[in-house]
């Protein structure tokens, strides 16, 4: 059967080839003339972003596209938002879909690469020589799903969320973990939810998932201790080898040891 | 018309280096070959999608020998050589700004460029080599993004590798390699940069350049494809063309299957 297709296809490349040698029209100067016009308005929009950039932006203020710059890069800021350009949107937003540890490889590897070898061989599986977008219907809904998802990610992943906005839940959290009778935990918590912790931390229906940071909500659970936490916040690759995470010693001993209570009383929503 | 003495021999005087350059290479008739070979009659305005995104690559290349003449892969400068690019610079921010602004155009045209095929199952045979070459500098340009957005060395450029670089670190088996490799040491420092200011104007650049040649070569090679909406597509089954005398197209196929009929 196989050989049957390909003598159609060869047929039909032949009748091709024919028919563009009889009745088709010389590249030059009929299709490189809309070419030309295409790649003007190219150059054109692109020096009118510029402009609109530069002149509605001074410096670090941003404009109507955004900041010319923001501040130099500072390896100990605790509380920067990472975020990476908005055509990463999209692999950006699968993370959060997947939890962190378990299948946390399934967004950040598992999906994209099974999309490209998907894309990379789509014409070894789709071989039918119908090119008319309407009588491939299975092609056709899938485009659609496909720019459907990457669209929404990429909405949902440049309207997302994080960082020092949960300072307002930390009364539900005190209520759902069971610390609101612990003034130093709930003191802890907001400091925890101001000092850009939920930047990378998930604490229950808060924060993002980012470099790996794991999920705190019961933390409280793994038996560590304050002493422990308070070590790790000054100095965390010296408890967890490899960790990416900052050090928060300039918040002081005694704000340390209160976001060391407030995570050693997250045991888990009770209940 | 006989052409006077004095204009044919201009014409020689002309052509001469062409001749030259022909004669020693051929180029010349490569290049005719490439201007005056027949596209089909009905091509649409979405097929200069391809061409556009090439024009957003040139942009791109053009911009960005201009900016690496004035920026220093080093953390302790590099912010400020960006500082200095945009506001001192005679019109470096513009140089600065297209760059920045054709990236996204780029990827956006490579994006409706690929939509553009798919739409009109242009990736079929015989020009599959040439989706798959198409795929890969989607994925090019998308590194290029990834390892342009740190060069700035502000805040939003360090945070935003450091997660690309730990969702990297997440592949099993190679991925922490990777990580490692990208980062060059126990912080993203002097060596991140330098090596993703390698990658972004010498390795990848040199890649899609090559991948580009191919891929057009592919495309003139083989031909562009009609709109499969096209009535006058070319490649279309046609059906025999009544002969003369035989009236209407219709009874003419009649005919023939009546004929066919006494035969057997």
């Amino acid at each position: 059967m196989a050989s049957k297709l390909k003598k159609e296809n060869q047929a039909e490349f032949k009748r091709y080839k024919e028919d563009v040698a009889k009745e088709g029209k010389p590249f030059f100067p009929y299709a490189i003339f809309h070419d030309t016009v295409m790649s003007l308005v190219v150059v054109v929009v692109i020096i009118a972003l510029a402009v609109i950039w530069k002149y509605t932006a001074d410096g670090t203020e941003a404009g109507i596209l955004g900041p010319l710059y923001t501040e130099e890069a500072d390896p100990g800021t605790t509380n920067f938002i990472p975020r990476p350009d908005w055509f990463f949107y999209f692999l950006f937003y699968l993370l959060r879909i997947f939890k962190w540890p378990e299948t946390v490889v399934l967004g950040t590897v598992g999906v994209p690469t099974l999309l490209l070898v998907l894309l990379l061989t789509l014409p070894f599986y789709d071989r039918r020589p119908e090119r008319a977008v309407l009588r491939r219907p299975v092609a056709f809904v899938a485009a659609i799903l496909v720019v459907i998802s990457m669209g929404v990610l990429t909405w949902k992943g440049a309207t997302a969320k994080e960082g020092s906005e949960a300072v307002g839940e930390v009364p539900a959290w005190a209520e759902e973990q069971g610390f609101a009778d612990d003034p130093v935990a709930v003191e802890g918590a907001t400091l925890f939810a101001e000092s850009g912790c939920l930047n990378c931390h998930v604490y229950l229906n808060a924060g993002g998932q980012n470099l790996g940071a794991p999920d705190l909500t019961e933390e409280g659970l793994k038996g560590r201790g304050i002493e422990w936490q308070v070590a790790h916040l000054k100095n965390p690759s010296s408890k967890v080898p490899g960790s990416q995470m900052p050090s928060f010693a300039t918040l002081g001993d005694e704000n340390l040891t209160k976001i060391a209570t407030f995570l050693e009383a997250s045991k888990g929503p009770q209940g | 018309m006989a052409k006077s003495a004095r204009q044919a021999q201009i014409e020689q005087a002309a052509l001469y280096p062409l001749d030259w350059v022909e004669e020693r290479s051929g180029l010349v008739g490569y290049t005719k070959w490439m201007l005056f070979r027949n596209v089909p009659r009905d091509v649409n305005w979405m097929q200069t999608l391809g061409s556009a995104t090439l024009t957003a690559f040139i942009v791109q290349a053009v911009t960005g020998v201009f900016l690496a003449m004035y920026y220093k892969p080093d953390p302790n400068s590099a912010y400020q050589s960006i500082q200095h690019i945009t506001n001192d610079v005679t019109l470096g921010w513009l140089v600065r700004g297209m760059h920045k602004w054709g990236a996204s155009l780029f990827i956006i045209l490579m994006f409706l460029h690929m939509a553009r095929t798919f739409l009109f199952g242009a990736y079929k045979y015989p020009r599959e080599l040439n989706w798959i070459i198409g795929v890969l500098l989607l994925v090019m340009g998308m590194a290029e993004g990834f390892t342009g957005y740190l060069l700035p060395w502000d805040q939003t450029a360090y945070w935003a590798t450091v997660v690309g670089i730990n969702i990297n670190a997440t592949a099993p088996i190679a991925g922490p390699f990777i990580a490692q490799f990208l980062q060059g040491g126990a912080q993203i420092g002097p060596d991140t940069l330098a090596k993703f200011y390698s990658f972004h104007m010498l390795v990848i650049p040199g890649g899609i350049m090559a991948l580009i040649g191919l891929h057009m070569y592919l495309v003139v090679r083989l031909g562009v494809t009609s709109p499969p909406w096209s009535k006058v597509a070319a490649g279309r089954p046609r059906d025999v063309a009544p002969p003369d005398g035989y009236g209407e197209y219709r009874e003419g196929l009649i005919r023939e299957h009546e004929q066919e009929g006494k035969d057997s």
